[in-house]
């Protein structure tokens, strides 16, 4: 889904072939999620199937690698209405997380104080480390990294105020104890 | 790690006696080394900020010892506890604590007018301790003319001035938002950088992952700590701390 409008994006810019639109897309969305270049390909045909983008025929250019893609108009009015509407989550939430508290508070064999505990470690070492990479970036050259982990950081952090809430509320039906770790 | 510049040997702390008693930190082991930011994450009520209390002197252990800069804080007599707090150890609360009759400088000034250094000299160390916050060209402003977040640096400024090496803060980014709060534990993780030591009591998960470590409070006892993932020594985070 991303990827396809991703790459519609780059060629309302300009023309553009698959190695170009491989490596564009990936410095603008911080380097941090790499495409193989089949799966461009891969893309630009479907894209092409729905006359969102067409081939630009040059002499002597029928190397797969080197033909130019440009945006057609159907293309572009896909993409302003892909801009212009907001991004709704799936409900509900169907991550394996959410499914493991939720089973295992149904369990009640299963100890939920240490497994939110293990989780909230679990979640904010994975936070120290993207913060790690934050401290390390620079703030002028590098916004397109520092806005993914932005992202990544603020899911995460939801997630441990998840955790906390589940703690509070199975801790006032008297489901886990207080008393953890010993 | 490097030399311990906070400890807490068997450190508990109750309330009342008898079948009154509350217990509001349960016997703790813990160090903080020289160069550290430690966090200290936790619900409501699990004890963070009676740790940080005993830490800075605020307060005494019921039992234990706690060690600060070598020196035995429960020992200490008020005289020794106050030039403690004015020369070793910082600290930045939540609710930011400026006098607003003061410019900032004059706030920055005051623990180190209070430890009997000249005004002349209290000045140019605050002046250069608002400096290292960003803050150098606003130290004449008075806290009424100054944004949430710069009078949260200022608080810093004078939490650090004249070189002390331990900070403590309790909730110092509550008030903030994101990026205004992401300044300050930067400003904290620098001090920490720098060779400093910094205790943070928060309940910002975003907030504590700029530290080193984070242990967790529960009922009052540290029950596990966290480090990050690319950290050497991660391979089997240990539970630390308390006994029985």
């Amino acid at each position: 889904m991303s990827v396809r409008y991703g790459l519609l994006a780059l060629l309302a810019e300009a023309p553009s072939h698959g190695y170009q639109l491989k490596s564009a897309f990936e410095r603008r969305t911080g380097n941090q999620w790499l495409l193989n270049i089949g799966q461009v390909y891969t893309t630009i045909q479907r894209l092409e199937a729905k006359g969102l983008v067409e081939a630009i025929e040059l002499d002597g250019a029928a190397d797969d690698d080197r033909r130019d893609y440009r945006i057609t108009d159907a293309g572009r009015a896909e993409l302003e209405a892909w801009f212009a509407s907001p991004v709704v989550l799936e409900e509900p939430s169907r991550d394996e997380l959410t499914i493991k508290v939720l089973l295992a508070t149904a369990a009640r064999s299963v100890d939920l104080t240490h497994l939110l505990q293990r989780q909230r470690r679990a979640s904010i070492e994975q936070l120290q480390a993207y913060t790690q990479r934050k401290a390390a970036a620079d703030p002028e050259r590098d916004v397109a990294f520092l806005i993914l982990l932005d992202a990544l950081i603020f899911r995460t952090e939801a997630e441990i105020r998840w955790l906390d809430a589940c703690d509070a509320r199975l801790r006032a039906l008297g489901l886990i104890t207080g008393e953890a770790d010993r | 790690m490097t030399t311990p510049m906070v400890q807490l040997e068997g450190v508990a702390r109750w309330f009342g006696t008898g079948h009154t008693r509350v217990v509001a930190l349960h016997p703790t082991n813990l160090t903080v080394a020289a160069g550290e930011l430690l966090a200290v994450m936790g619900p409501s009520g699990s004890g963070k900020t009676t740790l940080l209390s005993l830490v800075g002197g605020l307060d005494k252990p019921s039992e234990g010892n706690v060690i600060v800069d070598g020196k035995d804080v429960g020992a200490m007599k008020p005289r020794d506890l106050a030039i403690l707090r004015r020369r070793t150890v910082g600290y930045v609360f939540q609710d930011l604590n400026l006098l607003a009759g003061l410019t900032a400088a004059e706030n920055v000034a005051i623990p180190l007018e209070l430890d009997g250094r000249s005004v002349r000299d209290a000045r140019h160390a605050a002046l250069d301790s608002l400096a290292s916050v960003g803050l150098g060209e606003l130290a004449n402003r008075f806290p009424d003319d100054l944004s949430g977040g710069e009078q949260q640096r200022v608080a810093i400024a004078r939490a650090l001035v004249g070189g002390r090496p331990i900070l403590l803060a309790d909730e110092p980014t509550g008030a903030l938002d994101s990026m205004t709060g992401e300044s300050v534990m930067r400003l904290l993780r620098r001090h920490c950088d720098d060779g400093g030591t910094a205790i943070l009591v928060t309940h910002d998960a975003a907030h504590a992952a700029w530290a080193h470590r984070v242990v967790f409070l529960r009922d009052g006892r540290v029950v596990d700590e966290a480090r990050p993932a690319s950290s050497p020594d991660t391979a089997a985070p240990e539970m630390v701390g308390a006994s029985t």
